[in-house]
């Protein structure tokens, strides 16, 4: 009797309605758990088969062994071959296959495993250092890299603009503008005068036994491969290159002189910035005393400040010594200068 | 030091870029680089060593290495090889006797191995000549198009009055500037 009525205080205190529910929920809540529990426990048998169908193979110590035992002899072999891309591969897949077992692995195996690894890497590079010794810089491996990538996308940046040639820079025939100047003559008398000269870039080539008269401005001037001729040329804007001649008589006012591979010389010069000369043998220079009636407007629209010159300051390229003069070039001693020019 | 100015200074090195100026001698580098520079051009020496100038434009910093081109110089260019982010040739367009040279000393330099990440600009220069021969002429004596190996452009140009310069260190720019920072 006591307890009927005790179940029925229970629920009566919680309220009539509650007591509705909690009788219902009396009988589904076992009902619910008896279920969740046959689901856990079919989960942990599931899970337990499936570890066991894996673990049976592959994590056990004596799969590990097995396995990298077969491996370590076959990059042992390969090295031995001299397979050496084949040998490092095995070798990575070994690695692998330890850093994948140390879970499971005893410490003393994975030391092991370790040592076996380290120990067929350094053969491994020692035969590659053997087989190919030509590896040794240590630039090459970039770039390698680095022009391989490059080298797909060249030369498209540069046609749009150049297919079609800036107007102002083909003058004439683009296959061979006008060239002023001479070439290949033989004991000639040559001249050229202002309006021929005037800002022109000029070449005097191969000439043998001649005398030049350059009366006027250019804007270069370039003297190659001439022997025994005489050139007197007025104010030039801005270089000259005298190249491969001998035994002349030169004579030019302007910015820059460069002299190469040039012997027995004597050049009268006005350069403003510096002369150099480059195997180069008895060249002597003396100031630039050449004239011809209007060298003044020539001198005004060359740009050559008159007042300017460092004939006597020539850089040999061959003398690097500075506390000893270049025996390469000297200087014309005044007395032995030409003072007619005609 | 914070992070942030450690972050600042790798910023600031990325946008400084190493230009080196060769070519035969007489062709024009260091007029070139003085005209770049805004200086007077009138008084330039054949250069007997080297000359830097470090130029500010879009924002990049140019460090612009002119070194000699005399023929007893040439074997030390290979002395400032490395880490050159461009090359810039310079060709003396009116000297049609040393094209041949121009473009064999051109094509040893591009088998240079520090230099093969490097852009190459070729500037076909004294286009203000009357006996230049033109840009095009210029790029099939060097046989530009052959050239697989590196990203090129040539550019006519008059380092004397100045004359296109400019567009060809912008194609420069947007060259190594694309390689460096990459759009997002």
């Amino acid at each position: 009797r006591a307890a009927p009525s005790l179940a029925r205080r229970g629920p009566a205190a919680a309220g009539p309605e509650a007591a509705a529910g909690s009788a219902a929920s009396a009988v589904v809540l076992p009902e619910r758990l008896q279920r969740r529990e046959a689901e856990r426990q079919q989960g942990v048998e599931r899970q337990r088969q499936k570890k066991e169908a894996q673990v049976v193979k592959e994590e056990q110590s004596e799969f590990f062994l097995g396995a990298s035992a077969r491996e370590r002899e076959a990059v042992e072999a390969l090295l031995a071959a001299g397979a050496l891309e084949e040998a490092a591969a095995r070798l990575q897949a070994l690695q692998k296959l330890l850093t994948d077992s140390v879970r499971f692995l005893a410490p003393y195996e994975v030391r092991q495993g370790q040592e076996a690894v380290a120990r067929l890497q350094g053969e491994l590079a020692a035969r590659r250092e053997q087989l190919q010794p030509k590896k040794k810089f240590a630039f090459r491996a970039l770039k390698k890299e680095a022009a391989p990538g490059s080298a797909p996308r060249p030369a498209e940046p540069a046609p749009p603009d150049l297919a079609a040639p800036d107007p102002d820079l083909a003058e004439g025939d683009p296959g061979g503008p006008p060239l002023c100047g001479f070439s290949g003559a033989r004991d000639e008398e040559l001249e050229l005068g202002g309006a021929e000269l005037l800002q022109r870039d000029v070449l005097l080539s191969e000439l043998r036994g001649c005398r030049v008269l350059l009366r006027g401005n250019p804007n270069t001037l370039r003297v190659r491969d001439c022997s025994g001729c005489t050139v007197l040329c007025g104010p030039v804007s801005t270089s000259v290159l005298v190249d491969g001649c001998s035994d002349c008589l030169l004579a030019m006012a302007c910015q820059q002189l460069r002299t190469h591979r040039t012997h027995g010389c004597r050049v009268y010069v006005q350069v403003t910035s510096r002369a150099v000369i480059e195997a180069c043998s008895d060249v002597s220079f003396a100031p630039y005393s050449w004239s011809y009636p209007g060298i003044e407007r020539d001198f005004e629209s060359s740009g050559l400040d008159r007042n300017r010159n460092n004939w006597n300051l020539v850089d040999d390229f061959d003398w690097l010594a500075t506390d000893q003069p270049s025996p390469n070039w000297s200087l014309i001693p005044e007395q032995e200068r030409v003072t007619s020019w005609d | 030091m914070g992070l942030l100015t450690i972050l600042k200074k790798l910023r600031e090195k990325e946008r400084e870029l190493r230009l080196l100026v060769l070519g035969l001698d007489n062709a024009g580098k260091t007029t070139l680089l003085k005209r770049l520079n805004g200086e007077d051009v009138g008084g330039t020496s054949p250069t007997l060593g080297f000359n830097i100038k470090t130029l500010e434009h879009r924002g990049f910093r140019l460090h612009l290495w002119d070194v000699g081109g005399q023929r007893s110089l040439r074997s030390y260019w290979r002395n400032y090889f490395e880490s050159t982010d461009a090359l810039l040739w310079v060709v003396d367009s009116s000297d049609r006797q040393r094209l041949r040279l121009c473009a064999t000393e051109l094509r040893a330099l591009l088998r240079e191995e520090r230099l093969a990440g490097a852009a190459l600009l070729v500037f076909a220069n004294k286009q203000d000549l009357p006996g230049a021969l033109p840009a095009a002429d210029i790029r099939e004596a060097l046989e530009l198009d052959s050239i697989r190996s590196h990203r090129w452009r040539l550019q006519g140009c008059s380092a004397f009055t100045g004359r296109d310069l400019l567009p060809g260190l912008d194609w420069l720019l947007d060259e190594l500037g694309a390689r460096l920072c990459p759009p997002d």
